[in-house]
């Protein structure tokens, strides 16, 4: 039956063990006798047809019928051949056909091929569209945040002003004239505050936030900006420490920016922290020769699940703090943070307070730059 | 020297084929070729065992991949002493069609030990903690994040594999 393209082997069985392989082939090469391929008991038959390896066992457990179209030889010719071994239970013999599929294999292998490719660039396409998706819904649920927050401070203001403006017999008392004017007012700050906020949000989005890089002190501007939250802080009772050291290094950043991380981080603070609570400003030059900036408080922290909502425009995890800023904070200092190829990370737990970390690379600092 | 037979079975693409090559040859390519049918491997190691040196003849059988484990590729398992069930970690439906595999193992080859690779950890992250430990608990498995593309964790997960088929068959061997 030797035509070149097809090949029989008879594989004779003692037992559940192979003794001899016939093969019209030249894949066997022992001591032939006459055509026959003879083999001695063992692993020889296993080293010229390794796909036996293990069936022995199978067919000795009266499996009539094994049948594998396609089977090659990985690791050395690739001819294809389609293998099926029947034990003849008359003459206990095992007969393993070997054909040669090369042709079949060419075709379908370009047919599983493509197919496969396809699925995975399906695949790949879905994941995608899954995820364009859910950008768009989180830009749904944004938009309706944001007119949500705006219309909040918008009505305070239109309705403080349509009770000043309304005209009665008796004005109204000087106290209540104040008061709504302070709402007013207070209002208004908070929407100023919100509409910065929404463009340099807007603006890092579409990466044109830009910084003006250049050598500054960070204990100055740390200083400064402790003194900005100082006169809230202590209406609340809450103390914020810091102990500059002589040597703090200049850093290479916008100081525009590093004063716009601490306000935020020391506003976000000062909101969860209780009367009596303290918060302290940190720094320090890390091992790796980082510049590394912490705002840590002794507040409530929060479970890993709530931080996860804190770090998503406006997410602000805990109601009770949400008339009390834009929710915009901490989206604002990761992206702040992220110009200046800073790491920012909070670390925090329920009840262990919160430490936000801003780690300014090595490369800015002015030790390591040379300077 | 008995030979053993190992299966290497999982979805269509995740790596099985270079998982192998890198084992066997210590090769990788980027190209994505599709095994069809099935490819044998023959390779010999040499696997510390109870401190002495064993050589080893193992016959790897690369399998042709699909989503879910068909006729054919229960046809191939006949016989096999061991698996290795492949998962790409860069596809986020990785878990499903690993179980199924995993589970077609368990059931055509009750008992023989498993070996599970989360492949190309070169170009994505490692899973979590929890659900790593859900599929050791699942199928008392070997679990390595591997890539073919470095060698990463490639020879010990095949070897930590055949240990097992050797601890597990210790008095025929
Ligand atoms: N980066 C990277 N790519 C890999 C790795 N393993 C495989 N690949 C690539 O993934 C693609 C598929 O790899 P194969 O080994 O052919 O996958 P397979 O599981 O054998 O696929 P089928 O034979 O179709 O079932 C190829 O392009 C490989 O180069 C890996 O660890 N890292
Ligand atoms: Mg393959």
């Amino acid at each position: 039956m030797s035509d070149g393209s097809t090949f029989d082997v008879q594989v004779l069985l003692e037992g559940a063990r192979i003794v001899a392989v016939r093969i019209d082939d030249e894949m066997i090469v022992k001591e032939v006798v006459g055509d026959w391929c003879e083999i001695p008991v063992g692993e020889d038959v296993r080293d010229a047809v390794p796909a036996l390896i293990g069936l022995e066992d199978e067919l000795a457990q009266e499996l009539p019928y094994i049948q594998m179209p396609f089977v090659s030889l990985g690791d050395s010719h690739e001819t294809p051949v389609a293998i099926s071994v029947q034990r003849d239970w008359k003459t206990e013999a095992l007969w393993v056909l070997l054909r040669d599929v090369s042709e079949e294999a060419a075709v379908q292998e370009r047919l599983v091929h493509q197919h496969n490719a396809l699925s995975l660039a399906h695949r790949e396409l879905a994941a995608a569209r899954d995820a364009a998706l859910m950008a768009d819904n989180a830009k749904t649920r944004f938009l309706a945040n944001v007119s949500h927050e705006l219309r909040t401070p918008l009505n305070v203001v239109i309705g403080g002003a349509s009770i000043l403006r309304k005209p009665r017999e008796t004005p109204l008392p000087v106290e209540d004239v104040l008061a709504f004017s302070n709402d007013i007012h207070d209002s208004g700050v908070l929407l100023l505050q919100l509409v910065d906020d929404l463009i340099d949000l807007s603006r890092a989005e579409t990466g044109n936030l830009t910084i003006h890089e250049e050598w500054c002190q960070p204990s100055g501007i740390i200083d400064e900006m402790i003194r900005l939250t100082r006169g809230l802080a202590e209406a609340e009772g809450i103390v914020i420490a810091y102990h500059p050291s002589a040597n703090t290094p200049e850093i290479y950043a916008d100081p525009r920016r590093v004063k716009q991380i601490l306000l935020n981080l020391l506003s976000n603070a000062v909101k969860v922290c209780k009367p009596g609570a303290s918060i302290a400003v940190e720094t320090s030059v890390a091992g790796s020769g980082d510049f590394v900036l912490i705002v840590r408080d002794d507040g409530p922290g929060m479970s890993e699940a709530d931080l996860a909502i804190a770090l998503e425009p406006f997410g602000q995890p805990n109601a009770e703090t949400r008339a009390r800023g834009t929710g915009l904070g901490l989206a604002i200092v990761r992206r702040l943070a992220a110009l200046h190829q800073a790491e920012f990370s909070i670390e925090t737990a329920p009840g262990e307070g919160l430490a936000a970390i801003t780690r300014f690379p090595a490369e800015r600092l002015a030790a390591s730059a040379g300077r | 020297m008995k030979a053993h037979k190992v299966i290497v079975v999982g979805d269509f693409g995740v790596g099985k084929t270079s998982l192998i090559r890198r084992y066997v040859l210590d090769v990788f390519s980027d190209q994505y070729r599709a095994t069809l049918g099935v490819h044998l491997y023959k390779h010999t190691d040499t696997i510390p065992i109870a401190g002495t040196e064993e050589q080893v003849r193992l016959v790897l059988w690369d399998i042709e991949g699909a989503p879910l484990p068909g006729e054919q590729m229960m046809r191939y398992s006949l016989g096999a002493s061991g698996a290795i069930v492949v998962g790409d970690l860069t596809r986020p439906d990785m878990a499903e069609p690993m179980r199924r595999a995993a589970d077609m193992v368990e059931a055509r080859l009750p008992g023989r030990p498993i070996g599970i690779a989360l492949n190309k950890r070169d170009i994505a992250p490692a899973p979590d903690d929890a659900s790593v430990a859900a599929l050791k608990d699942r199928y008392g498995a070997l679990i390595a994040c591997t890539s073919a593309k470095t060698g990463d964790a490639v020879p010990n997960l095949f070897r930590d594999l055949t240990k097992r088929i050797l601890g597990g068959k210790a008095g025929t061997v």
